[in-house]
């Protein structure tokens, strides 16, 4: 059985339906008759089904491969686990900060983010499982530069910034508290940035997933555009490793720009700061992790973080 | 075959009704009976763009393959049958099983069944459906339907009714397969 075997579940599932109606005044061309004025009631209807369960679970993993190297095999430094529900159109997603100190199978205890480097994604899946209890259903891995490459694609992102803060090599002039526009190269900064948090990886697990956010109100405002969700598509499939068929791939996206933004929660595993030896790691509460993995596992919905 | 026929020889592709849907057929009640008669009006389909390389023959059997699904969908869901009528049971032919549950609880939308008890006939006047086509290694892997149906209903509650969106696909098992819907239905 190969790695991409052991990764893939059976795609399964069910559908979402978001309804909601609108209404248009249609005025006929001659004034002569007013009374013709009508009112015209438009209902509309959204769904899709991705496989055999509601929820479809997707670990993206921001790899730090440098040119030349696999990056499916380097380490894996922004993990995000991402669960949608399409039948209800929540998602949630559960941050992991990279230096958590964690079990990788085969290769006993090590820094989650290792576990891309020594096991590639199915490692790094099965590390995501001993700590939060979810198995993705698919692994999806970038490199920042492609990462970048992707967001420009898209047209660039929004996020809610919620303070200022700069790096002295990635951002020197900062980023601003608020609502910010993104293009690619920043849309990396914002998501790699660490020193400067208050907060630190958590801060920058939480920031990763205000990205997370912002891609998905993009792919949504122009899902509806013909061959947006195509194009989008054939920039995934030559920009990341994915154990996903290109049709899997075009199913997940459908999936995605059927979310609905007010049904998104997101979460990131904290832990405490400690050393291994003479490396620095995070010990992450392991019974938070398992309480998210439990809470989110059926509907992708977190009530408390 | 004639829509076969179409699709080989058009850069469009013109299919009529599927003639296992057939309309015409009289209802229980003659007093209410009606033919639901429709002009053979055909659908038009074309190919709004490839993304990826799939070479010709492909994309005309696409475009054939995918407009018959929409066809299906449209005639057991709006245009087939007998009017007057209230239930519509086999209305999602060439939906997968997850999204045809799915529609079920859109049946208000994605079929005639609120309008049904209310008509005696309706005549399709427009159905046109673009694709854009999703290809890698010159073969098809997903489409969109962009979809556009108005048909005229007579009766009790007698108006146009235009139902617009995009229908999702993806060729499982031998055939492409509505996975998901984007609908939006209005009448006046």
């Amino acid at each position: 059985m190969t790695s991409l075997h052991l990764v893939r579940r059976a795609t399964k599932v069910v559908v979402l339906a978001a309804v909601l109606a609108v209404t248009a005044v249609v005025v006929p061309q001659s004034t002569v008759k007013p009374t013709d004025v009508s009112l015209v009631r438009i209902r509309h209807a959204q769904g899709v089904a991705v496989g055999g369960a509601d929820v479809v679970w997707i670990l993206a993993v921001g790899s730090d491969a440098r040119p030349g190297q696999d990056m499916r095999h380097a380490r894996g430094d922004a993990l995000q686990l991402v669960g949608i529900n399409t039948r209800t159109g929540s998602a949630t997603a559960i941050g992991v900060p990279r230096d958590s100190w964690v079990s990788i199978p085969g290769h006993g205890r090590e820094k989650i983010n290792s576990a891309l480097y020594f096991a590639g994604p199915q490692g790094m899946a099965g590390a995501m499982r001993n700590l939060v209890g979810i198995e993705p259903d698919y692994v999806m891995v970038t490199r920042f530069p492609f990462f970048e490459d992707m967001v420009d694609d898209i047209g660039g992102i929004t996020v809610t910034n919620p303070r200022r803060f700069y790096d002295p090599y990635l951002k020197k002039e900062g980023f601003k508290q608020g609502r910010i526009h993104l293009d690619g190269y920043n849309a990396m900064a914002f998501s790699r940035i660490r020193k400067a948090l208050p907060g630190g990886d958590f801060d920058r697990s939480a920031n990763q997933q205000r990205t997370l956010r912002g891609i998905h109100a993009r792919i949504r405002s122009q899902a509806s555009k013909p061959g947006f969700i195509e194009r989008g598509v054939m920039t995934v499939m030559e920009h990341m490793a994915t154990n996903a068929s290109p049709a899997e791939l075009y199913e997940l996206a459908q999936a995605v720009a059927q979310v609905d933004p007010r049904r998104i929660t997101t979460c990131v595993v904290q832990g405490r700061i400690g050393f291994v030896g003479a490396a620095s790691v995070v010990f992450p509460d392991v019974a938070q992790a398992r309480r998210l993995g439990h809470e989110a596992r059926a509907d992708a919905a977190l009530e408390h973080c | 075959m004639l829509a076969l026929v179409l699709a080989l020889t058009g850069t469009a592709c013109s299919s009529g009704s599927d003639p296992s849907a057939s309309p015409e057929r009289l209802s229980r009640d003659d007093a209410q009976a009606s033919l639901a008669s429709h002009p053979p009006l055909p659908t038009t389909t074309k190919i709004h763009r490839v993304h990826g390389r799939l070479p010709d023959a492909r994309r005309k059997a696409v475009r054939h393959q995918v407009g018959r699904v929409v066809d299906r969908w449209w005639e057991a869901a709006y245009l087939g049958g007998t009017y007057p009528r209230s239930t519509f049971p086999s209305a999602f032919p060439g939906f997968t099983a997850g999204a045809e549950r799915r529609a079920r609880s859109d049946k208000a939308l994605l079929t005639n069944q609120t309008r049904g008890p209310h008509v005696d006939s309706v005549t399709a006047t427009h159905r046109s459906v673009a694709l854009d086509i999703l290809a890698t290694d010159r073969r098809a892997r997903a489409v969109t339907a962009h979809v556009v149906l108005r048909f005229e209903s007579t009766g009790d509650k007698a108006g146009t009714t235009t139902v617009r969106g995009r229908l999702f696909l993806t060729h499982r098992r031998g055939a492409w397969r509505i996975f998901g819907y984007d609908v939006a239905k209005g009448s006046r």
